[in-house]
């Protein structure tokens, strides 16, 4: 069964091109354009890995990440933060509320498919 | 005991005595008569006896009256004016004429009071000489200090303000009211300043004395309204061991705060904001490159995804130059200039063998440039003109509009196309400039030059500029029209009083403000109101002619013609005018924690009491009164109004200022002086006993109305 991926950002024109991108890949993809929506897609859908925007209406990418590492259940979902804030403290930031990857707008497609396969395959090597 | 009654009653139980003793005498005698002579005799002795002993007693009483008008109140009026002679400087005279009767002492004292103004006067002439060259030492330091770009505060420990200067009068009138010996928190927020004072008295205790004691402060007005950055350096005792004040030297740097905080703003807008459209033109552009198959529908998508982000794209390098552009002139360092200084330095560019004439018309105003690259620039304008255009005659002129100064420079000639103009700025300065264009000059500037045509033939080439933010008029000191330089500075607070109780403070080291007010009648209660408000500092016994408080007030009611006669204020003088509840909230922050002083201040205080409420303050400061001070000085004298203290103390009102609230508080606060110095030498030295002995006063009042 292929894997689910959320992607999360309020531009729908990104959300359109890594959507294709990873579907492209060999993904499900499901996505959100808000904080809010998103936590909800991450209990409706239980994605295996969350592409993350940080600057978003309602509630911000760093939120969300901190508020699925409290979760339980959620704990060991690989995030993959995606951001126009480029600077060194946000990017350690947002690695220590618990991303597990953080990559600077703009960005390769490549570089992004790379990296998501290989946050999968570590869990799946993991499992 | 007998000492301390007073001459007067000393001299009536003398002559009580003698007039007791003459029945006594006179009786005993007459009854020892009575005897030798037998019983018959009785009635004549009473008789003759007791008629020589009324006339005795009276007799007398009279020489004791004469005694009293003719020597012992003399000698007392002569006491009085000594007193006053020796404790004030005026050429006060000694009264003689009352004195006949004491002989050689009225005249004696009149040569003495004459010897000694002859020997003050020679004291004082030693003194200004040798304070002459001080004073001019001085005044350089002053001049340096008062003219200094930065603003420049020093402060006792107490945070009580030593001198300031222009400048941070200036940058912090905003605020508060700034004076000598008020204290520094009505002006800054002292946190930040008491951290660089604890910071710097602990390296001080811990570190040799060679290292330079100073340290970086930015700290907000205590209004939050202003940012203020500089340095702040402690002023150590004579042992190099212990701080006994600061020194502040500061500049406004709230504009050049914001300014920095718009530079980073939109820096950081130009790196983040541009991140997120170039991210997802980016990605659609890889994803239409490599998925060359992909499906009508989707490639539509992604070119719309293409179209709309190079849109975005677009506005946002647009929005980020015109920001820009606003703020690229702030690297540039600028400074405020006179149009006639700058103008005048073109002219001189021009010797004789350059035949250029350059004239300069209409009227300078202050703008906001560069000098030095404006007068380049301009100096290769006009010879470039001269050079195409065979002028020889230029005429220079600032013409201010809105926020704008257009130097117009023009000649009679043929225009200068604005192709020929471009190539003139693209030359360089060279190193003067460090190789500026004269592009640069005008970027730096926010400024464009064109060349357009005028009336009857003359042509002009015009150079807008900033106009100056601040008004260099200096309204600050229009009350300095007597030549009177305002007082910047006491260094006599560096020793201050400390924690002393207000009733132990020694009179000479109290602040006072010394104030009047003009109403419209004399009935406050009966709806009478205030119509000027005057107040003057006496910080360390000296008058702060900088510092003066003066306000007319609008009334909000008619001012009848009788009480305009008096102070001279026209309803049509007030009607502009703030009303009381504008007024006396400021008048309350002028005063602080002063003493307060007014001639008759009963009834000033009653004017300001009946306004306390409307206008959320409170005066309750110790007062004194001019009036009751004045009766216990001269008690022997029943008149003391202000124009006859002024006379007694030989103190001059300028005629421009005699029955104003201003002039009055001037002439009431010089006499008070006076009376400090006079109440010395009757053993009157703290504050508490000039309380007691104003209360005393009082008591006597009352008592006098009541009979």
């Amino acid at each position: 069964m292929s894997k689910k991926i959320l992607i999360v950002d309020d531009e729908p024109n990104i959300v359109f091109s890594v959507e294709f991108l990873m579907r492209r890949s060999g993904y499900e993809v499901v996505t959100a354009a808000d904080g809010e929506q998103a936590m909800q897609k991450l209990s409706d859908e239980m994605p295996d890995l969350m592409i993350l925007d940080v600057m978003m209406p309602r509630k911000n990418g760093f939120e969300v990440c901190a508020e699925v590492r409290a979760d339980q259940r959620m704990a060991d979902l690989p995030i993959l933060m995606l951001s126009a804030k480029g600077r060194d403290a946000e990017v350690k930031k947002g690695l220590s509320l618990g991303a597990d990857a953080y990559i600077t707008k703009p960005f390769s497609t490549h570089e992004l498919v790379e990296k998501v396969n290989e946050l999968l395959n570590t869990i799946s090597e993991g499992e | 005991m007998i000492e301390k009654w007073s001459l007067r009653f000393r001299v009536f139980l003398f002559f009580a005595l003698i007039s007791l003793m003459v029945p006594v005498l006179l009786g005993s005698a007459l009854w020892f008569a009575a005897g030798r002579i037998g019983p018959e005799s009785v009635p004549h002795l009473v008789l003759w006896g007791g008629a020589a002993g009324f006339a005795l007693i009276g007799l007398v009483l009279w020489v004791w009256l004469k005694f009293d008008e003719n020597v012992v109140a003399p000698i007392n009026t002569l006491t009085s004016d000594l007193q006053t002679l020796t404790y004030t400087s005026t050429e006060h005279d000694v009264e003689t004429e009352q004195g006949r009767y004491l002989g050689l002492l009225a005249p004696a004292a009149r040569e003495m009071a004459i010897a000694l103004e002859s020997a003050r006067k020679e004291v004082k002439r030693e003194i200004e000489e040798a304070t002459r060259e001080l004073e001019l030492q001085r005044n350089r330091l002053e001049t340096m200090l008062r003219d200094l770009n930065e603003g420049v505060l020093v402060c006792n420990m107490n945070h009580k303000i030593l001198l300031y200067n222009r400048r941070a009068l200036n940058i912090l009138h905003y605020t508060g009211e700034i004076g000598l010996n008020r204290s520094v928190s009505n002006l800054l927020s002292t946190p930040s300043i008491a951290h660089s004072l604890e910071y710097l008295t602990g390296q001080l205790e811990t570190q040799p004395s060679e290292q330079e004691l100073s340290a970086h402060v930015v700290c907000s007005t205590s209004d939050g309204r202003h940012i203020i950055e500089g340095q702040l350096s402690l002023i150590l005792d004579s042992d190099e061991r212990s701080a006994t004040g600061y020194v502040v030297t500061f500049d406004d740097a709230t504009e050049k705060l914001a300014e920095l905080a718009k530079r980073d703003r939109i820096l950081r807008d130009a790196v983040e904001g541009l991140r997120a459209p170039v991210a997802n033109l980016c990605a659609a552009t890889e994803m239409l490159i490599e998925n060359e198959n992909m499906d009508d529908d989707g490639r539509k998508r992604f070119e719309n995804v293409l179209s709309e982000e190079s849109h975005r794209l677009s506005k946002r390098l647009q929005e980020l130059s015109q920001d820009y552009r606003e703020i690229v002139t702030g690297h540039w360092p600028m400074s405020d200039v006179y149009s006639a200084t700058l103008l005048n330095c073109v002219v001189r560019r021009f010797k004789p063998e350059d035949a250029i004439q350059c004239l300069i018309n209409g009227d300078p105003v202050w703008m906001h440039c560069d000098s030095l690259s404006i007068v380049e620039l301009m100096e290769r304008i006009i010879r470039r003109i001269a050079g195409e255009t065979s002028t020889t005659a230029f005429e220079l002129e600032p013409r201010p509009k809105k926020d704008k100064v257009y130097i117009d420079i023009s000649w009679a000639g043929d225009l200068v196309r604005s192709g020929t103009i471009d190539t003139w700025l693209d030359e360089s300065f060279d190193e003067c400039l460090k190789d500026m264009t004269g592009r640069d000059i005008l970027e730096n500037h926010k400024a464009v030059v064109w060349s357009e045509a005028q009336a009857d033939g003359m042509a002009c080439l015009r150079l807008p500029l900033p106009l100056a933010k601040e008004d260099h008029r200096s309204p600050m000191f229009e009350h300095n029209g007597s030549g009177v330089r305002p007082e910047f500075y006491d260094f006599d607070l560096l020793k201050n009083i400390g924690n002393k109780q207000l009733g132990e403070c020694d009179l000479r080291e109290l602040t006072y403000v010394v104030f009047d007010t003009e109403t419209t009648g004399l009935e406050p209660s009966d709806g009478d109101e205030i119509i000027q408000v005057a107040g003057v500092r006496i910080v360390n016994g000296r008058i702060l002619s900088g510092e003066y408080f003066d306000q007319l007030v609008n009334p909000g009611r008619t001012i009848p013609v009788t009480s305009t006669e008096i102070h001279h204020i026209t309803e049509e003088m007030v009607g502009d005018q703030p009303p009381i509840t504008d007024v006396l909230p400021r008048f309350h922050d002028y005063v602080g924690d002063a003493v307060l002083v007014a001639h008759n201040a009963a009834f000033d205080m009653k004017f300001l009491s009946l306004k306390e409420a409307m206008c959320g303050v409170t005066f309750d400061n110790p007062v004194l009164d001019t009036v009751l001070l004045s009766a216990y000085i001269h008690d022997h004298s029943k008149q003391h109004t202000l124009d006859v203290l002024a006379e007694r103390f030989g103190v001059e009102i300028e005629a421009q200022y005699r029955h104003t609230a201003l002039g009055d508080s001037i002439a009431t606060a010089e006499i008070f002086l006076r009376m400090i110095d006079l109440m010395q030498a009757k053993g009157i030295r703290t504050f508490a006993d000039a309380a007691a002995v104003s209360e005393k006063m009082v008591e006597i009042r009352r008592q006098q109305a009541r009979y």
